[in-house]
């Protein structure tokens, strides 16, 4: 999902350089430009919602704890990324290009723990989409 | 004052119809369907050997930032179009392609607009349209028709075979999915790791084909021109394969197509669809099959939307139907989680 103030930027910029200056009607015209100064202010008050990303944080920091152990020896790949999203992104390819190396229980038990947390952080943005499941 | 699209699309009808006298273009409309390409529909109107021609048009261009990026090509659609013509398969005829970006700032073909109607599945007329045309029967049964020619199309002797022929195996799915892919990597913004887990799950899974045919890609209503409750051609020509059939079995029978309508596409019942179409291909649908693509629509379902937001919000493509896509993103996702058991 994009971020919040990307997305008001770039709603600002078309309301401002393509809807507006397409509309012939002066009162119509007015309010386009009048909502594009609106969404001006707006993007200063908007946040990204912190219990979304801190519910975020706390799912995958669980995770690549429980990870550690339920693969134990054979050690998670290194990660360079400071983004856990993206390292966890890593996580799971590393994980189905490992699998033969795996027992098929160890790779399952990690499977199933991994789509939990993905739920997880799924049902966080669903709760921005709308949908709350 | 600057020329109007509509005069140089006139212009350059004068220049292909040089017999034409008095050339002229009425009901001259931008549809505001497409997400991929500008379309534009008009009737053309001459005198030649004394006799007045009246010819319903429609002219397909290439708008240089569309959904599927660098994965659509007009070229190739107006190629598959021309090869279609002599076939069973119900299509507008092809006149002109033109390459040349000078005449409309992108490149274009001209075709013939087919007579009928396209009502949106996703509406309420839509929806009401279909169900009353299932109860009379013909639609949905001219629906599973134009389907099957096209599955039982002999594609090589037509010459389709120029849209690559995957291996035997697992080759077809595994393209598709690399395909996809390439158009997430090209619009990601941020990491996606329930689309990593999907993608790497329909890799790990891809189905073996049992036979090839000429796939559509996106058969379903909102897709078909329909006359007189029957399918007057099969369009929206954008991404098309040869392949598994089953992968356009499986996109009918998805739920992503019918939005709460008991109906398949909202226009056929499921047995009815099911039964009709074996018996007309002689194919038996794998249902297992049919679900590992309904999961790859869905992937593909999540890259259309990543890279409309993408180009949203790279400031390549202004219109805020594209930014409304990235709410859609997860919601797809979740479905695609949930066909995944998780």
């Amino acid at each position: 999902m994009l971020a919040a103030h990307r997305l008001l930027g770039e709603i600002i910029a078309s309301l401002r350089n393509v809807i507006a200056p397409a509309i012939p009607d002066p009162y119509p015209k007015a309010q386009a430009y009048m909502a594009a100064v609106i969404l001006e202010f707006i993007s200063q008050q908007v946040e990204e919602r912190h219990d979304v990303v801190r519910e975020k944080e706390r799912t995958l920091h669980a995770l690549f704890s429980d990870l550690s152990a339920v693969l134990g020896g054979t050690g998670l790949p290194e990660s360079s990324t400071v983004d856990q999203e993206a390292r966890l992104c890593r996580l799971i390819e590393w994980l189905y290009a490992e699998k033969e190396r795996f027992e098929p229980e160890v790779f399952a038990i990690a499977n199933r723990r991994i789509r939990e947390a993905l739920r997880q952080l799924l049902d966080q943005e669903l709760k921005v989409a709308g949908k709350e499941t | 004052m600057p020329e109007s699209t509509q005069d140089k699309i006139l212009a350059y009808l004068r220049s292909k119809l040089p017999q034409a006298q008095d050339l002229t273009l009425t009901q001259f409309t931008q549809t505001a369907g497409g997400w991929s390409h500008e379309i534009y529909t008009f009737s053309a109107h001459w005198q030649e050997s004394g006799q007045k021609v009246t010819r319903a048009l429609c002219l397909r261009k290439d708008p240089g930032v569309g959904l599927l990026r660098d994965l659509s090509d007009l070229k190739e659609q107006y190629r598959v179009l021309q090869a279609l013509e002599p076939t069973p398969v119900p299509t507008p005829k092809v006149y002109w392609y033109q390459e040349d970006p000078t005449i409309l700032g992108g490149p274009f073909f001209v075709m013939e607009k087919v007579e009928g109607e396209v009502p949106n599945p996703w509406s309420k007329v839509g929806k009401q349209y279909y169900a009353e045309a299932a109860k009379r029967g013909k639609l949905p049964r001219s629906f599973v028709e134009a389907l099957a020619a096209l599955h039982t199309l002999d594609w090589r002797a037509v010459g389709l075979d120029f849209l690559g022929v995957p291996d035997p195996g697992t080759d077809f799915a595994l393209r598709e999915v690399r395909k996809w892919e390439s158009l997430v990597q090209q619009s990601l913004r941020k990491p996606e790791p329930v689309l990593t887990e999907v993608l790497m799950w329909l890799k790990a899974n891809a189905p073996k084909t049992q036979r090839l045919a000429f796939v559509h890609g996106a058969y379903r209503t909102g897709n078909l021109i329909v006359k007189d409750d029957a399918i007057a051609a099969v369009i929206d020509w954008e991404l098309q394969v040869i392949g598994d059939p089953l992968y356009d079995v499986a996109y009918v029978l998805s739920d992503l197509n019918r939005e709460g309508s008991p109906l398949l596409s909202c226009v056929v019942e499921r047995e009815v669809f099911l039964d009709y179409y074996q018996r007309l291909t002689g194919l038996t649908v794998d249902l297992e099959a049919c679900r590992y693509y309904e999961i790859l629509y869905m992937m593909r379902s999540t890259a259309f939307w990543l890279s409309a937001s993408g180009l949203f919000a790279e400031g390549k493509n202004k219109d805020l139907r594209l930014a409304r896509t990235t709410y859609s993103v997860p919601v797809v996702l979740d479905m695609a989680a949930k066909a995944l058991g998780f």
